[in-house]
């Protein structure tokens, strides 16, 4: 027997205090450790996030995006400027147009749908005029204009991207990743009358790599089918900016121009600055502005967490400290007996302590375990809680919200993966704070056992 | 030798400051069994702290042996307390969930005794009071008050102490079962030499010790 085997026999002298003792305690190094869980997982989360979000600064032409809004395209002039300014390193620029039934020969492969319906009477599109109304199938629908008189069929226009990175979907509208699923990607300054398909749009139109169809009255040969893994991106045509400028009579037109920049921490002063020297004819935009936004609240999660973290150790601290200044007050008599026959106080402060860490050590184990099997469904609850009204669906137009649809959809799809998982580590660390709440409950106590006289004992019971 | 000069403990409750002790001189040899009379609240009890280093004087010196313990730091009072002092309380004052065996090996492991020579001496101890073997293992609470004060003796003549303070040891007892309890710190005491100092009410026993002082309000009355 010595001073650490008494403090743990000591531990179990009151079974019943102590089993209730070590469920609370253990249920609040439980929820520390489920928080801890929860902050390193958000943690990780917001670090892929940003990290996935890249160093890009997007130029669109003021008040545009996509097909929505209006004003003047940009011009190479404009973004040439932009070009030279200090720490970007590459420019991808494009143009998208929309084919129309009277210059392309090509036929969407979207049905119209009851969204594509809405549009059908904006100007700036064209129509086929249909003779009369009838069960059309495929493509075409009909419907009635204001006057209920004549009938009209509305086809979803064909979107063409003229693009100097011919693969990179992240300035179309319809973002994705590209697949060339046959042929070949056509050289980035090539100005011939090529075009890469969507894989739908030429099952659609019947289309091969070597085929030939007709847009802008010019006949273009498909060089090439991708996947976007999308429906919007796989009905495109992709085809060189040049070639896209020269057909559409855009000469030096410009509707994105894609600033590529050398690091993360840049992106917010490349911003500035291409704002500053493009002025009003363009809206500058970064990624890392819209991954902010996302990662909001995932942040709000990560200080909720650390809070409740705080709190729980606290609460752990509190609740072992009430139990060693109870169980030293009633125990005093004892205290002064065993000073009197000879114990240091450090013994007895020593035996004190191996109890309060024989009863934290038993409320880590049940702690680690309550974590192990909480700090998942928690992270999910939190997050899914948090995130609900941040994903916003589909924004705007036909392609207007588009791209930040698919930018909202991958960190949506991203929060659904995060996962909490139980390392080595984070026993280690339940270990180490039960450690320091028993250290710290009995340095209190350490303090009453101090003050018991040992001339106590001789008082009358 | 015990020598006691100008004792004074005085403290203080409220306003009011109670003499415990009061300028209180005697002595008494190694080996004699000296008893401690007096009225309750006359600082018998009082007296037995100071002499077994549990309370500090006000001022005076107690000299045990050639030691004046009242010259003693903090660290060297607790060693005394281990090594040179045995203490029997009228309320057994036994750690409730250790076994007699266990009790008694306590002060030599504050001590330093290596283990396996406290296990022996324990043992020893106990039988040399009474105890039967399974007696020895069991808790205090399944003892009758004359086992648990058996092994409370047992518990101070451990370390071989030089000096046991004994505070109204058959107090709890009835007088059958006191007596036996006296009569075993006597003879314990006469063999291994040692100085007893005892507080009791019981004048029959007082009478058959070497040494009888008698305490009035914290002063030493000529007997
Ligand atoms: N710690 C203390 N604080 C205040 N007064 C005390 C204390 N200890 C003892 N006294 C007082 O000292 C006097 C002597 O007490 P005590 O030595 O216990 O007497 P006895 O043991 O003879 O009954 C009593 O009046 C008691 O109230
Ligand atoms: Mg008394």
């Amino acid at each position: 027997m010595n001073v650490i085997t008494r403090g743990i026999r000591n531990a179990f002298r009151n079974v019943i205090r102590t089993l209730s003792l070590v469920t609370i305690l253990g249920l609040s190094i439980g929820l520390s450790l489920a928080m801890l869980l929860a902050h390193q997982a958000v943690g990780a989360k917001i670090d892929s996030v940003k990290a996935s979000v890249g160093n890009t600064v997007s130029v669109s032409p003021a008040g545009v995006r996509g097909f929505d809004g209006g004003g003047n395209a940009l011009t190479e002039t404009e973004v040439a400027k932009v070009k030279t300014l200090a720490h970007v390193t590459s420019v991808t620029e494009s143009l998208s147009d929309r084919l129309t039934t009277t210059n392309t020969n090509l036929v969407s492969a979207i049905d119209a749908g009851s969204l594509g319906q809405r549009f059908a009477g904006n100007s700036g599109q064209s129509f086929t005029p249909r003779p009369d109304t009838g069960g059309a199938t495929g493509g075409p629908s009909s419907f009635s204009t204001g006057g209920g008189q004549s009938n009209v069929s509305f086809t979803p226009p064909v979107t063409v991207v003229g693009s100097t990175d011919p693969t990179n979907l992240s300035n179309n509208v319809g973002g994705g990743t590209f697949t060339l699923k046959s042929g070949k990607v056509f050289a980035s300054n090539s100005t011939e009358n090529v075009a890469l398909l969507g894989s739908t749009l030429a099952t659609k139109n019947n289309l091969k790599v070597g085929s030939t169809f007709t847009a802008y009255g010019q006949t273009v040969t498909v060089a090439g089918i991708f996947d976007a893994g999308n429906t919007f991106s796989n009905n495109q045509v992709i085809m060189p900016l040049v070639a896209v400028q020269t057909l559409s009579s855009q000469a030096g037109a410009l509707t994105s121009a894609i600033l590529n920049v050398d690091s993360v921490e840049n992106v917010a002063s490349v911003t500035t600055a291409a704002s500053t020297t493009l002025g009003s004819v363009a809206d500058v935009t970064n990624d890392s502005t819209r991954a902010q936004a996302s990662v909001a609240p995932l942040q709000n999660i990560q200080t909720i967490s650390l809070y409740s973290l705080i709190g729980s150790v606290i609460a752990g601290a509190v609740i072992i400290l009430m139990t060693m200044v109870m169980i030293v007050r009633e125990r005093r008599r004892e205290i002064g007996v065993l000073k009197a026959i000879g114990a240091s106080n450090v013994k007895v402060v020593g035996q004190f302590m191996s109890e309060a860490i024989t009863l934290t050590m038993l409320s880590a184990v049940i702690g680690i375990v309550i974590g192990a099997i909480a700090g998942n469904p928690i992270t999910k609850l939190l997050v899914n809680n948090a995130s609900s009204g941040t994903s916003g669906g589909p924004t705007g137009g036909p392609g207007g919200g588009g791209f930040v649809r698919v930018q909202f959809g991958g960190i949506g799809r991203g929060l659904a993966n995060i996962h909490a998982a139980v390392g080595f580590s984070i026993i280690l660390y339940g270990l180490l704070a039960a450690l320091l709440i028993a250290v710290v409950g009995s340095a209190v106590s350490a303090f009453f056992i101090a003050k018991v006289r040992p001339a106590e004992v001789m008082r009358a019971e | 030798m015990i020598e006691v000069k100008n004792l004074k403990k005085t403290f203080a409750s409220g306003d009011t400051q109670v003499h415990a002790v009061n300028d209180i001189s005697f002595s008494v040899a190694d080996g004699q069994f000296a008893s401690i009379i007096g009225r309750s609240g006359s600082g018998k009890s009082t007296l037995l702290s100071l002499l077994g280093a549990l309370e500090k004087p006000t001022s005076g010196s107690i000299s045990v042996g050639d030691q004046d313990i009242t010259k003693l730091h903090d660290h060297a009072l607790i060693s005394y307390r281990a090594h040179k002092i045995g203490f029997v309380f009228q309320g057994y004052n036994l750690v409730p969930n250790l076994t007699a065996l266990e009790n008694v090996m306590l002060p030599m492991e504050f001590a330093g005794v290596p283990k396996k020579d406290r296990l022996e001496r324990a043992k020893a101890l106990l039988s040399r009071v009474g105890l039967s073997d399974d007696q020895q293992l069991r808790k205090p609470a399944r003892l009758s008050g004359g086992q648990q004060q058996r092994v409370a003796i047992a518990r101070a003549l451990s370390n071989k102490p030089k000096l046991i303070l004994a505070d109204e040891p058959t107090g709890n007892l009835d007088s059958q079962t006191g007596e036996m309890i006296f009569e075993l710190l006597h003879e314990l005491a006469k063999t291994e030499n040692t100085t007893i100092v005892t507080v009791t009410h019981d004048l029959s026993i007082a009478g058959k010790t070497d040494k009888t002082f008698r305490l009035n309000d914290g002063k030493l009355v000529k007997k």
